[in-house]
């Protein structure tokens, strides 16, 4: 916490007036347009959407936008027209960042001007933010929420299962042993999901009568979409891994299966975690492709509910209600993943580049 | 065939390609028990390669290498049980990045010999002691200095008590202050009566510590003898030009 201090202090010191000038009107101008907009929505009232369009367009908004767009482009002016002749680097960076903030300043507020006068501004307002549709809706959301999770987090676990396999297989040094799992991962790869949804749909519960719900077979297609991607981060990660690894263990008398699974693939799994994560995360916005399967009231995901919602309200709000779900999904996994990452690396640290 | 008399290794007639390039050129080798066999010569004279060979590492396209009286180029051989008596240390250390010293050794000493949890650490911390790394038994490998990381590979390598120990330039990746450690781990273990194949580039370490000497040129073994009286007196032209080059 000292330190922090310290390098708080340090930093001030090497500032000069106007550095610091530029700096604090670059950061009031964001401030103004970033928090002081959205803070006169909510105090003004966010339901009924009448009420947003009178607050966007009143004079209270016109004021606050105007002094974000004067305050910030003094931003731009101080900070640009001055930086090259500040003595100190930190002096320099504040003023650039006075500028830099002033810019987003300038164009969020112009922005909103712009968009706040056009004539179907208020449709815009009614048909996407009229939040007391949205109420109605809440606890379908939760349930949406928990199946589009269950989707995703089967197809993911199924998809890694399925993406180790193959991607063994096609590390093997056998043509032949390559050659199918190549296919598979290649046409997989290759095709829309939409489409494998509802083909498979077709073959496995129309055509081959199986006793599958809709849901599973969303999972299980999920899975196998996932699997094909899956294989080849695996199989990249393997890859990356130093020849000498491999040779270490089979040197020690160990089988290829057994220097895979203790050496190499601990080590290739760390490297895989932001590939994976992003084919995750692609895997959550993806599960919403299912509704094509007919789903039944309780197995929709986030967003066939907001479909549903729309199609029985004509008002698109719901849809900002499926999106507000998807981040309260996404956003905390993101982060998660992000501590795991780094506490998995702390072993490693320092063996690239030894 | 009685697994005790004649040489520990035999290499007959060993020839190796890489694509179009010829690394070795009909190789003919008898190896005895106790012997620290050095192997010298200019780079791409391909003795990495010839080490390398001894454990299969290498697959020669033609030709016999033969361990312990077994034809290891057979492939009805178990040649994961044959690696487990030839312990080899690479010159990049190839330690396991995400295990700790300990780790490094019982693995294969748990999973391939079987042993249990106790006596691995125990076989694995006497081995550690040998080599003067006992008190980084909890260390990781990225913790470590080169040369204490080479050290933890070379008792990697003993714990598994291999007949044979293979040592490919194992000095070569490391600052020259550290140059002496593992070669003085080396030097003890030859003390001990370890049969050895040492490739080096350490000329002084050759002639001091090596019982036979090979010097390899183009893929092919050029002289052969006593250490001492190659470097006093080499007989073939190409040894003589090589040793007035680095000594």
């Amino acid at each position: 916490m000292t330190a922090r201090v310290e390098a708080v202090r340090s930093w001030y010191r090497d500032q000069s007036t106007i550095s610091l000038a530029a700096g604090a009107a670059g950061a009031l101008a964001v401030a103004t347009v970033v928090v002081g907009g959205p803070l006169l929505f909510v105090v003004n009232g966010l339901v009924p959407h009448e009420r947003l369009l009178d607050t966007a367009r009143g004079r209270a908004m016109t004021t606050l936008l105007g002094t974000g767009i004067v305050v910030g482009a003094a931003a731009i002016a101080v900070g640009f027209g001055t930086y090259k002749r500040m003595v100190t680097k930190a002096a320099r960076e504040t003023a650039i960042s006075g500028g830099a903030l002033g810019i987003q300043a300038v164009l969020l507020a112009a922005l909103f001007l712009f968009f706040r006068a056009g004539e179907k501004f208020p449709l815009l307002v009614r048909q996407n933010f009229s939040f007391d549709v949205l109420g109605e809706f809440g606890r379908e959301f939760v349930t949406g929420a928990r199946n589009t999770v269950i989707l995703a987090g089967g197809g993911e676990f199924f998809g890694i299962v399925l993406g180790l396999f193959l991607a063994m297989l096609i590390l093997s040094s056998r043509a032949v042993v390559r050659a199918p799992a190549r296919t598979y991962i290649n046409f997989f790869r290759g095709t829309p999901l939409i489409w494998q949804l509802s083909f498979i749909f077709a073959a496995v519960v129309l055509t081959a009568r199986l006793p599958v719900s809709v849901f599973q077979v969303g999972i299980l297609v999920l899975g196998l979409n996932a699997g094909a991607y899956s294989a080849e981060i695996f199989r990249a990660g393997i890859q990356s891994i130093e020849r000498g690894q491999i040779e270490a263990a089979r040197s020690l008398g160990m089988s290829y299966l057994k220097a895979m699974r203790y050496v190499i693939l601990p080590q290739a799994f760390r490297r895989v975690i932001p590939p994976l994560t992003n084919e995750f995360i692609i895997l959550i916005k993806d599960t919403s492709l299912i509704f094509v399967l007919g789903l039944t009231e309780r197995q929709r995901e986030l967003f066939g509910i907001g479909r549903d919602a729309y199609s029985e309200t004509f008002n698109a709000t719901p849809y900002l209600g499926s999106v507000l779900g998807y981040l309260a999904i996404t956003l905390p996994m993101i982060w998660v993943v992000t501590r795991l990452e780094r506490r998995l690396q702390s072993g490693l640290t320092g063996v690239i580049g030894r | 065939m009685s697994a005790s008399d004649g040489a520990l290794v035999r290499l007959e007639n060993i020839h190796k390609y890489f694509g179009d390039l010829h690394v070795l050129k009909g190789i003919d080798l008898e190896i005895e028990r106790g012997t620290v066999l050095v192997v010298i010569g200019p780079s791409g004279s391909g003795k990495s390669t010839l080490l390398r060979t001894i454990n299969l590492l290498e697959e020669p396209q033609e030709g016999k290498v033969i361990f312990d009286g077994r034809v290891i180029t057979d492939i009805r051989t178990d040649l994961d049980n044959v690696r487990t008596e030839i312990g080899i240390v690479f010159q990049a250390f190839n330690l396991f990045p995400h295990k700790s010293v300990m780790d490094n050794i019982t693995l294969a000493l748990r999973k391939v010999l079987k042993l249990g949890e106790k006596e691995s650490r125990e076989r694995a911390l006497e081995q550690l002691e040998h080599v003067g790394m006992g008190h980084k038994a909890d260390a990781y490998p990225s913790q470590l200095s080169g040369g204490q990381q080479q050290r933890v590979a070379i008792a990697r390598a003993l714990a598994m008590r291999p007949k044979l120990m293979l040592f490919d330039e194992v000095t070569s990746a490391l600052d020259p202050e550290l140059v002496k450690e593992v070669l003085d781990a080396i030097r003890l273990l030859a003390d001990e009566g370890m049969t050895m194949v040492v490739v080096t580039h350490e000329m002084g370490f050759a002639r001091e510590v090596g019982s036979r000497l090979l010097f390899m040129d183009d893929g092919k073994i050029v002289e052969d003898g006593d250490p001492r009286e190659i470097f006093a007196g080499p007989r073939d032209e190409r040894t003589r030009s090589f040793l007035s080059h680095v000594l």
